[in-house]
């Protein structure tokens, strides 16, 4: 999943950017609000973490800004102003979480991905489609119930196709979404470990978790246990 | 911008101006056109003299004897003039006075018709002229037409009129200077409690006075008396600024020693929950003062109207995406065009806060009523705002911890003990309560009201 953080202040771009990309996101950073802007129209991105206060444009101008553009992903508003009708402001542009500063981490990580799971389709924080199972808080994914021992890139690749079950990812897609972009892009790669994935997920070759669809990408193909 | 002396005198001057100008203008007439018809009389007469002693002489002409019985007709240069011309345009007669000019022949009136024009000498003497044209019968039985033709110069008529005009212009700009000054003096007695009222503000700000007199006419009183409120809220929320600054930069300094004695301890034992449980008290000690109430409710003189239901419909859309996975079902009770009287900012604390909480602690089903209440003098009514939810609910005991600043039943949901401090803080500065108590559901049922702005109040 590819992520953009708009936040003046280094320090804490940098560890929000350093943690996210720890725990498997790419991650975009821009440093204020026209740059963030420029990010946030132009860049392929699965989520937007944007601070209020920002130097040139301020990051209810962005969200209203990407919002009329008719870009629908999640966004999540980092503000240091904790009255409701700040938070208000923030909901009503367009935003559709917030997290206070000072946060922890763990706080923003949590929200992060409860709303690309929302974003998804998922209500629950467990994305059940048996017999496989992914916890997006623990980054595991078990099937009938066994914990798989999954690299970090197959991680990425399984939770971003679960996240979007039944919808059909393009390899360009994936490269995008899931390569840093000092990262050599090679699409190449993107079938070897669909192929360790399926091995892995799969060994038997009985329940065929991802679909290829010739020329188109791949889907994931269990049937969800619980959507709405 | 002009003050107000200044637009005033302006004002009336052109008034006055306009006035004087018009009746100058009506007077001037009137004088004149009466002025002329009392000079055509005149002349009216003088012709008919002229026609008394005309008699035929023994060429069978007519002719006039050489004394008249006017004597300015036998002056030279009397400035009346007579003539008799015979329908050819020959002078017969002309009257001494007219020796050495040239009357004008002008136009000839028909038989028997009189006939006035305004005629002038070469000299550009202007001349009212009064023409006659008769048959006359001689005693032969031969009749001839002649003209006869009076004339009056115009010069010491004109003068006449132009003293009367000066007379008037000056009569009536003295009459204009004496209103506009006797205005002046009106108005600077008129003016002197509003300079009064701002020596008091330069008073006030020079920090030689307190607050403004209340010796002032009856309609600067209540502007007196509005900006001593407002004064005095001023004053007090600079107060209240400085105590909050002070009681935060001092509620600050215990949990940064504590970090300091953490950093310069040996003892590592947890070092990373110490520091970070420090840092989460500076937090909720800032938090907790931004989110205090923005104003007290003495300065009702700069509140707002605020559009209750609209208002609530953006807390619950902002809500319904916080609380997605949850998805509690909000039953909303609010008078449609309500309105609350105070700040935006403020009413949306109260009501965010309480739905928040109820969110976090629900079942499924959370219950907001907003309800107008007002009073026989009130010019604001005030409002009784319900929030409750189906969730375990707060025992009483616990309810007047909760009030407390900063009091946490669980620690799972942070913030909710500041929550509802910060409801209580606000309720409190709109003169409002808060209360808890557990809904019909179980649940906790809190309830704010704040009560209407009277006059009465309004006028303490």
């Amino acid at each position: 999943m590819r992520l953009l953080v708009i936040e003046d202040d280094a320090t804490l771009r940098e560890t929000l950017a350093q943690k996210l990309g720890d725990v498997g996101f790419a991650v975009e950073q821009a440093a204020d609000g026209k740059e963030g802007l420029y990010f946030a129209e132009e860049y392929p991105i699965d989520l937007a973490i944007i601070d209020l206060g920002l130097p040139e444009m301020s990051g209810l101008e962005i969200i209203r800004r990407v919002r009329a553009e008719g870009k629908t992903y999640p966004i999540l508003i980092l503000t240091a102003r904790d009255r409701w009708e700040d938070k208000v402001d923030g909901l009503s542009a367009g935003a559709d979480d917030y997290v206070v500063k000072p946060f922890h981490f763990e706080e923003v990580s949590a929200r992060v991905n409860a709303l690309l799971r929302r974003s998804g389709g998922w209500a629950s924080s467990q994305l059940e489609a048996a017999p496989g199972s992914l916890d997006m808080s623990r980054q595991e994914l078990k099937v009938n119930g066994e914990v798989l021992e999954l690299t970090s890139f197959e991680y990425k690749i399984i939770e971003y196709l679960m996240v979007r079950a039944g919808q059909v990812i393009s390899k360009a897609e994936l490269t995008d979404r899931l390569y840093d972009q000092d990262f050599e892009r090679d699409s190449n790669v993107i079938e070897v470990f669909i192929g360790r994935l399926r091995k892995k997920m799969d060994p038997d070759n009985t329940i065929k978790p991802i679909e290829t669809l010739r020329g188109r990408g791949y889907r994931f193909a269990l049937e969800r246990n619980q959507s709405d | 911008m002009y003050s107000l002396s200044s637009r005033l005198l302006i004002s009336v001057s052109v008034l006055l101006l306009l006035f004087f100008g018009v009746t100058i203008a009506v007077l001037d007439t009137a004088f004149t056109e009466a002025g002329e018809q009392a000079r055509r009389d005149i002349l009216d007469g003088h012709l008919v003299a002229l026609l008394g002693a005309a008699e035929p002489n023994d060429a069978s002409e007519l002719a006039l004897p050489d004394r008249l019985r006017e004597p300015r007709f036998g002056q030279i240069g009397s400035g009346l003039y007579g003539e008799l011309r015979n329908v050819d345009g020959d002078v017969l007669w002309r009257s001494k006075s007219a020796l050495g000019l040239e009357i004008p022949e002008g136009v000839i009136p028909v038989l028997g018709n009189h006939l006035f024009a305004r005629e002038s000498l070469l000299d550009g003497t202007p001349l009212l002229t009064l023409s006659l044209a008769v048959e006359w019968e001689f005693d032969d039985g031969n009749s001839k037409s002649y003209v006869f033709k009076v004339a009056e110069s115009l010069d010491s008529f004109n003068a006449q009129i132009a003293g009367f005009c000066g007379q008037l212009f000056g009569w009536f700009a003295a009459v204009a200077a004496t209103m506009l000054l006797a205005f002046s003096f009106l108005l600077r007695g008129l003016m002197k409690p509003l300079r009064k009222i701002e020596a008091e503000i330069s008073e006030i700000e020079g920090g030689d006075r307190t607050s403004l007199s209340d010796r002032f006419p009856t309609e600067l009183i209540g502007v007196a008396r509005n900006l001593n409120l407002l004064i005095d809220s001023e004053r007090a929320r600079s107060d209240r600024y400085r105590f909050t600054l002070d009681n935060l930069a001092h509620s600050l300094k215990t949990p940064l020693a504590a970090m300091r004695a953490l950093l310069g301890s040996e003892n590592r034992e947890d070092f990373g929950d110490r520091f970070d449980e420090q840092i989460d008290r500076m937090d909720e000690i800032v938090r907790y003062q931004l989110r205090k109430p923005a104003s007290p409710v003495a300065e009702k003189l700069v509140l707002k109207s605020v559009h209750v239901e609209k208002e609530v419909t953006r807390l619950i859309d902002g809500l319904k995406k916080v609380y997605h996975d949850k998805r509690p079902n909000f039953e909303v009770s609010v008078q449609p065009g309500m309105q609350f009287r105070g700040d935006t900012g403020d009413f949306l604390e109260l009501a965010g806060n309480l739905l928040d909480n109820a969110c976090k602690w629900c079942e499924k089903n959370v219950r907001i009523s907003i309800v107008p209440s007002a009073s026989e003098r009130a010019i604001a009514s005030g409002m009784v705002l319900t929030v409750s939810d189906d969730g375990p609910g707060i025992p009483q005991d616990a309810a007047d911890a909760l009030l407390q600043r900063g009091m946490r039943l669980d620690e799972s949901t942070p913030g909710h003990g500041i929550g509802l401090a910060v409801v209580k803080d606000i309720a409190a500065s709109y003169g409002g309560q808060l209360s808890i108590k557990q809904s019909k559901t179980g649940g906790a049922e809190i309830t704010v009201s704040i009560p209407p702005i009277s006059s009465a109040k309004s006028d303490s």
